[in-house]
Formats: C-alpha cells, structure tokens, sequence
C-alpha cells in the first residue's frame, strides 16, 4: 500500500511538472523590440495638371521620412507607432495662385504659399494574439495633417487561422473622418458668380475581408476583397475646369477658371484582389498579384504584377518588378474645355481619365540575421532599396526611390 | 451592386475550397520572407504613390480610401 501511494504521488508529481512546463512556454509573438527607418524620394513631371484644368506642369517631387517602432508589451501583445513627414513642393498646386510672381502660366511653377507643403502622419496599432496564435485581433488609430486637408481615422482586423496554419481568413473595418480646408483659385475667390461649395467634409468607410491558403509546400495564395463607401466633399476646391461653351478670359498667359471641379457627394468602390506565391527554388521566388476594381463613377480597372525576388547570396537579394494598370474614365471627366456648363458633375483631373500605366522597378535587400552591425541596443536586420519607374500613356511619368533600415533590439 | 454580389460570391467560394494540409515542419520554403502574402514595409510609399495617382484603391494592402486628399 505504501508503494501503491509513493507511486501516485511520483506520477501526480511528474503530472503537474509537465501541465507547468507546457503552460509557461510560450512563444512570444514579437521577440524584441523593431525599429524600420523608412524614407523615399518622389520625382513627377506630367502636362496634365489638374490644378489648372487638365493643361499645366505636374511637376512635383516628394521627401518622406518615416519611423516605425514595435514594442513587445508582452508575450501576447505588440504596440506599433507609426510616424512620417511627407514634405513636397508642386509646380500644379503652386498655381492655385499663379499670379504670385512673374509671369503667370500653367507651364510654370509660381512661388507663392501653395507651391509646398508639410504632409504629418501617424497611427498607432495594437494587436493581442491569443494563446494558441490562430486568434489575432488588432485595432488602429490614425490622424494626419496638412495645410488644406485634416483626417482622423480608426479601425480593427480579426484575423484566425485554422487547419494547422494552413488557411487563413480575416476581415478589417476602418473608417477615416476627413475635413478640407476649401481653398479656391484665386481669381474664382474674387468672382462674384462662384457658388462656393457647402461641404469640407469627406467620410469613407471601408470593409475588407481576406482569405489566405497554403496550396502545397511551395505555393500559396492570397483573396481579397474590400468595399469603400465614400461620402461628403470627393471633389478637390482647387481643381479648376474650363468650359467649351465659356469665352476664354486670360490674365497674362494664364487662362482664368470657368468653374472648379465638381462631383457627385457619394462613392461606392469594390476591389477584388488575388496573390500567388511559388517557391521556385533555393534561389528564385515567383510573386504575382492581380486586382479588378470599379465603382459607381463609372471606373473599372485591372492591375497586374510580378516580382522575382532572386537570391544571389545568403545576404543579398535582388527584386526585378513589373507592373501594370489600366482604367476607363471616371463618367464626369473632360479633357481641357470639352465640358459644357450645363453639365452637373464634371472634372479635367487625368486621374480620373483613361489611361494605361507601365512600372518597373529593381531593389536590392541585404539582410544579416546575426544582427552583427550594432547601433546603440539594436542591431541591423536588413537594408532594402528600391527604384520605380512609373509611366501613363497620358504623359505622366515619376521615379520613386525608396529605402528602409530594419533594427532589431538585443 | 448586382457586379459586387456576384465578385463577393466567387471570393467566398474561395472559403469552400480546402487544401492539403501542409504541416508546420513542411513550411520550410513557404516560410521565406520573400513568400510572405503581403507587401515589404519599403513598398509602402509605392503603393502611397499609386493611391494618389490612380483612381482605384483597395485590395492591395493599401489605403482603401480615406486619409489623404487622393483619389
């Protein structure tokens, strides 16, 4: 009987050592805390400017810097900031005022206060994982601020993954609260026959779902589909338009706005998106990635992309990309004075015209998982640098050179 | 709307269609970080750029519209 009773008592013991051992490991969902140093250098020209109803320089370039840090508050949960600056100067928006200095003309930049500006943004997300890892649920909040634009934005994902890890679904909901400041061209700020606009709102609400799967060892796939209910001021103050039907009037070599742009107070926008990746082998990967979008202002578009990411090293690889894009014309847009003023709703922002567009891009990643170059307490995981080309067949063409220094704490 | 339904029918149609199970010591390659189903965080300002250029947004890990004065 003795023996009997130290036997329970040596398989209970080892019992409630292996419950302990099991429960107390658990795998931290984010091991140390991660600092991603971001910045890019933007570079566009185009003579489709919307500011000065679709003739003009678009002209404009862009520097943004931006910081991201994630901090591990426990095993389960991660805090991520997200802070930039876009500051940028533009030869179209200069002339919402071209009568600031010399000579005024759509083809050339003025100099006055809207020629740049200070774009800051930031977000804060956090995000719990449970303890098995299939259940994350994240929320998000957003503002951003420049001379003539203010948003406020908030959201959540819940995400879970079943059957092994191999499938994947989740669904996000955001809503962005978003206030214009109106500002007009300068000579429609003077004219007694403007009708200003009433609204300098815009409230967008997106729903999006996802779905992911592994299809063999080598080869998954990714769903998406998001839903976008716009409402509120979708037009921009600033964005003149001349009539067909309206005498030219001009002041020096500028020709004076008939009216700004003016569009329907509501947007409903549908994309639907795919990606595949395949594991080629140990030193190429496929990824491909196509979408179909349209809405209720008459837009359908496809997109399509391939990256081939090569391995060269065991530190280094290289990612050739091509993209690209097509749209139809949004239903109220008008190339330069093919408006009438009769109509409702209408726009010369080649944004919203037909066009194909062609990208091509090359980066280079370095990663170091050793972490072995230190600055302070972090230690340098990766460097990537990317150049795109973009070019519409309107014209429009930019360069985009973009770079981003990941840190790892010890 | 009658398009969304249809597209939002063949995206749930997706949900139905399961796969072999690729177990966790398999994953070795769908594990490399160039097979993640997202985008790098240096591709952010790429897609940015694309959002104020393009008129359609959404579905590609972006902005689905909001937050700045694009398109």
């Amino acid at each position: 009987m003795k023996n009997l009773f130290s036997l329970f008592i040596i398989l209970f013991s080892a019992t409630i050592f292996a419950q302990d051992s099991t429960s107390t490991y658990k795998k931290r969902v984010l091991e140390a805390p991660e600092v991603d140093f971001l910045a890019s250098y933007y570079s566009q020209d185009g003579e489709n400017a919307a500011v000065s109803g679709g003739i003009g320089t678009e002209k404009l370039t862009d520097l943004t810097p931006t910081i991201v840090v994630a901090i591990p508050l426990n095993d389960d949960d991660v805090l991520t900031i997200d802070a930039g600056v876009s500051a940028y100067t533009s030869a179209s928006s200069s002339n919402i005022d071209p009568f600031d200095s010399g000579q005024a003309d759509p083809f050339v930049a003025s100099s006055g206060a809207s020629s740049s500006d200070v774009w800051f943004g930031g977000n804060i997300n956090y995000s719990h994982s449970n303890d098995s890892r299939n259940d994350i649920l994240s929320a998000k909040v957003s503002v951003s601020s420049e001379f003539d634009y203010f948003s406020f934005g908030f959201g959540g994902t819940y995400t879970k993954l079943f059957n092994e890890k191999n499938t994947e679904v989740s669904v996000h909901a955001n809503v962005y609260l978003d206030t214009w400041k109106l500002l007009y061209p300068i000579e429609l700020r003077e004219s007694s026959n403007f009708i200003g606009l009433d609204k300098k709102n815009r409230n967008s609400y997106s729903l999006g779902f996802g779905f992911s799967q592994i299809l063999s060892k080598k080869l998954q796939g990714m769903l998406s589909l998001d839903l976008v209910q716009q409402q509120g001021l979708l037009s921009t103050p600033f964005q003149r338009v001349y009539f067909s039907d309206s005498p030219d009037r001009f002041r020096q070599n500028f020709q004076l706005a008939d009216d700004i742009e003016r569009l329907p107070e509501t947007r409903f926008k549908t994309a639907i998106g795919g990606r595949l990746n395949y594991f080629i082998n140990e030193m190429f990967v496929l990824r491909t990635y196509y979408r179909y979008y349209f809405d209720d202002w008459g837009i359908t578009s496809h997109t399509a992309s391939v990256e081939v990411p090569i391995k060269i090293t065991d530190k280094f690889t290289l990612y050739p990309s091509y993209r690209f894009y097509n749209q139809t014309a949004a239903d109220y847009f008008y190339p330069y004075e093919t408006a009438l003023s009769s109509y409702e709703f209408y726009t010369s922002d080649y944004d919203l015209s037909e066009f194909s567009a062609n990208q091509y891009g090359f980066g280079i990643s370095y990663t170091d998982i050793f972490t072995k170059l230190k600055l302070a307490n972090f230690g340098l995981k990766s460097v990537d640098l990317k150049y795109d080309y973009y070019k519409r067949d309107t014209g429009l063409h930019y360069s985009l050179i973009s770079a981003g220094f990941k840190f790892i704490g010890n | 709307m009658k398009k969304t339904i249809i597209l939002s029918s063949i995206f749930l149609l997706g949900f139905l269609n399961s796969c072999t199970v690729v177990k966790e010591y398999e994953k070795v390659n769908l594990n490399d970080p160039d097979m993640v189903l997202g985008d790098k965080p240096v591709d952010r300002f790429e897609i940015n750029a694309q959002a104020y250029r393009e008129a359609a947004s959404g579905a590609n890990g972006g902005k689905t519209g909001g937050g700045c004065g694009c398109n």
